[in-house]
């Protein structure tokens, strides 16, 4: 559907190095990535914004490289929705039908249906100055999907809303992949919205390309410290193997000893990543747990984000787990309080390295 | 603070910088009131030159009339805003798609030279400017030798007039327009593009109409340059007078009293036109870019 092969482009100071990808038909595919990486420079030179200087880029199995962005039917949302403020929202909407040859009065006509859809219908005469960051954003979305593309590439498209108002847009998003057979390409940073929506991943930093694959897997189980890092695995810990018995790794490090599911052997330098949400505290006294990696420590500090508290404890080394408030306040967790800490040794993901 | 508009629009209620409330009422901020104060200075200069010359030009109205009503005057006085209003015409023609590749491009040295000859006419004494445009339209000149040939005469002409006021007057339309240009957000012409729209139609149906109000404001400014041009004219085009020409040449030869005379009347009418424009272009290209 989509296909990077060896794309290098410049823009001033920044370059793309070699960026190879393969976008199947039906993807809702996310490229993640620091700022500055140049994730949005991907997603226009797919719209056609950017030639590369090297490389080329197919879409439907047709060779596009050169052909210009109007050419390409492919719809772009920014970040800042872009939307053109001297039009009204029904206007807005129908600029792409316009721009294929229909006169106004039957754009209007052909997108009223698509902003009752929208939930916008009220708003067709509204200019969008007038409008608040959601509404834009949907106004945004339908102008995208009114001249019905095939493929949706978003650059950043919930980083400005409220809450509330990204879980509306998140079912929308979902809504659209699921009915409209859309191939969407997302930049995002957040985490959580990968969760949701990713079929598949890219991460860039500086550039280049440095993983990419299955949602789940990049994830959770990332190939280097880089891209655990920028997933939001909260607990990256170098230390080196040294007992491997069928697969069943002990990892040191610097005198605490995690057990992890590895093949790497022994001696082997190697990052573990533990998510925040595999860590179990136990309360000392308590029954053990069937978890390979027990061990004590003491709170250092609980800090209380919406439903949940992170809580850092230090057992030697500095983990940080992810509880809910009410068994912080029900387990009286505070910093200072001894706790036993337990870790499943699956729950441990091991790069190699 | 109130919420700012590409209009500059107030909210209501909203008195403006030099007012803000408090629970006992309006004050005014100091700061304000002396940089008012020191504004001031310009605006009484203008205002007491003009308040001279009305009081002597009202004292006498039979003459001011008869100068005011004379054929020759009013020819001028069409044949200066007739011969701005074509060179901002060619300005908006030919300055408009400059302004955008200036906008559009990234920096570089070409680029910086080319803005550089923008700004020329600028920075000359208006008489260079005048010998410029002269020695490239005369008749032996570059241009004005093959535009001869086929009926274009510049010197002593209305094409002089009008050339020699599009040379001074194209950095203030040219700068004006590109600043236009360069406010629009490229992510708007980015979209257009992945819609279906061209190039042009890009840039005819979302970069010009949100660069209106600056393509307006360019073209007054270039229009108020142009007409009010007299050096660089004289080199080319004497004759026919525009009025900057017939006030010298009446001052030379008839005195202060005409001459004053006809420039009160330049006064008011261009006041009278300028004001009629910005009127009728008030919501030219508004928009509410809280977007």
């Amino acid at each position: 559907m989509i296909e990077f092969d060896q794309v290098s482009l410049a823009l001033g100071s920044f370059r793309l190095n070699d960026v190879s990808l393969t976008i199947n038909r039906g993807d809702y595919y996310f490229i993640v990535g620091p700022s500055g990486a140049g994730k949005t420079v991907i997603l226009e030179a797919i719209a056609g914004l950017h030639r590369p200087r090297r490389g080329r880029i197919l879409l439907r199995g047709e060779e596009v490289t050169s052909l210009p962005p109007e050419k390409r039917r492919v719809a772009l949302v920014y970040q800042d929705y872009s939307l053109f403020p001297h039009m009204s929202v029904i206007d807005n909407v129908g600029y792409g039908l316009r721009m294929q040859g229909m006169g106004r009065a039957d754009a209007r006509r052909e997108v009223a249906g698509l902003l009752t859809e929208f939930g916008i219908a009220h708003l067709a005469d509204r200019y969008p100055g007038t409008l608040s960051g959601g509404e834009q954003q949907r106004v945004a979305l339908a102008r995208a999907v009114a001249v019905k593309p095939d493929i949706l590439l978003l650059d950043e498209p919930l980083s400005a809303l409220d809450p509330i108002t990204q879980e509306k847009f998140i079912l929308d998003l979902q809504r659209l992949h699921r009915e409209d057979d859309l191939t969407i390409v997302q930049v995002s940073h957040a985490r959580r919205e990968a969760h949701l929506l990713a079929t598949r991943i890219a991460v860039i930093i500086d550039g280049s390309l440095v993983e990419e694959g299955e949602a789940d897997v990049v994830l959770n189980r990332p190939r280097s410290r880089e891209v655990a890092s920028f997933v939001g695995i909260e607990n990256i810990l170098d230390g080196a193997v040294v007992r491997n018995e069928d697969g069943h790794a002990t990892v040191d490090l610097g005198g605490q000893v995690f057990e992890a599911v590895t093949d790497a052997p022994a001696g082997e330098e190697v990052t573990l990543c533990i998510r925040s949400d595999d860590i179990v505290l136990w309360v000392p006294g308590s029954t053990r747990s069937s978890a390979r990696n027990t061990m004590t420590g003491t709170i250092t500090r609980v800090v209380e984000n919406g439903p949940v508290a992170e809580v850092k404890v230090d057992c030697g080394v500095e983990l940080t787990a992810v509880l809910t408030r009410r068994s912080v306040r029900d387990l009286s967790l505070t910093a200072g309080t001894p706790v036993t800490l337990s870790i499943k040794a699956t729950a441990v993901h091991v790069i190699r390295g | 603070m109130k919420a700012e508009t590409l209009s500059g629009d107030r909210l209501p209620g909203d008195k403006g910088v030099l007012w803000w409330k408090e629970h006992r009422g309006w004050h005014m901020d100091r700061c304000i009131v002396w940089f008012c104060i020191m504004g001031a200075v310009i605006v009484g200069i203008t205002v007491l030159a003009l308040a001279n010359i009305a009081m002597k030009e009202l004292a006498d109205p039979a003459h001011l009339f008869k100068v005011a009503m004379s054929s020759e005057v009013i020819g001028s006085i069409l044949l200066t805003f007739g011969a701005g209003a074509n060179a901002v015409l060619l300005l908006v023609i030919f300055g408009t798609p400059l302004a955008y590749v200036l906008a559009r491009s990234s920096p570089s040295r070409f680029k910086g030279a080319v803005e550089s000859i923008v700004d020329i006419p600028l920075i000359l004494p208006h008489t260079v400017a005048g010998l410029l445009v002269y020695l490239l339209f005369m008749r032996r000149g570059w241009l004005g030798a093959p535009l001869s040939e086929i009926g274009l005469a510049f010197e002593d002409a209305y094409p002089g007039t009008v050339v020699a006021m599009l040379f001074v007057a194209s950095p203030f339309f040219i700068n004006t327009m590109r600043e236009g240009f360069e406010k629009v957000p490229t992510h708007l012409e980015n979209v257009a593009r992945t819609l279906g729209a061209g190039t042009f139609t890009t840039f005819r149906t979302v970069t010009l109409p949100l660069s209106l109000r600056h393509m307006f404001n360019g073209a007054i400014l270039a229009w108020g340059r142009a007409i009010g041009e007299f050096a660089a004219v004289i080199m080319i085009a004497y004759y026919p007078f525009i009025i900057s020409t017939l006030i010298y040449y009446s001052f030379t030869t008839d005195g202060i009293h005409t001459s004053r005379s006809i420039a009160f009347v330049v006064i008011v009418v261009s006041f009278a036109v300028f004001y009629l424009l910005r009127r009728m272009t008030r919501y030219l290209g508004r928009y509410d870019d809280r977007v």
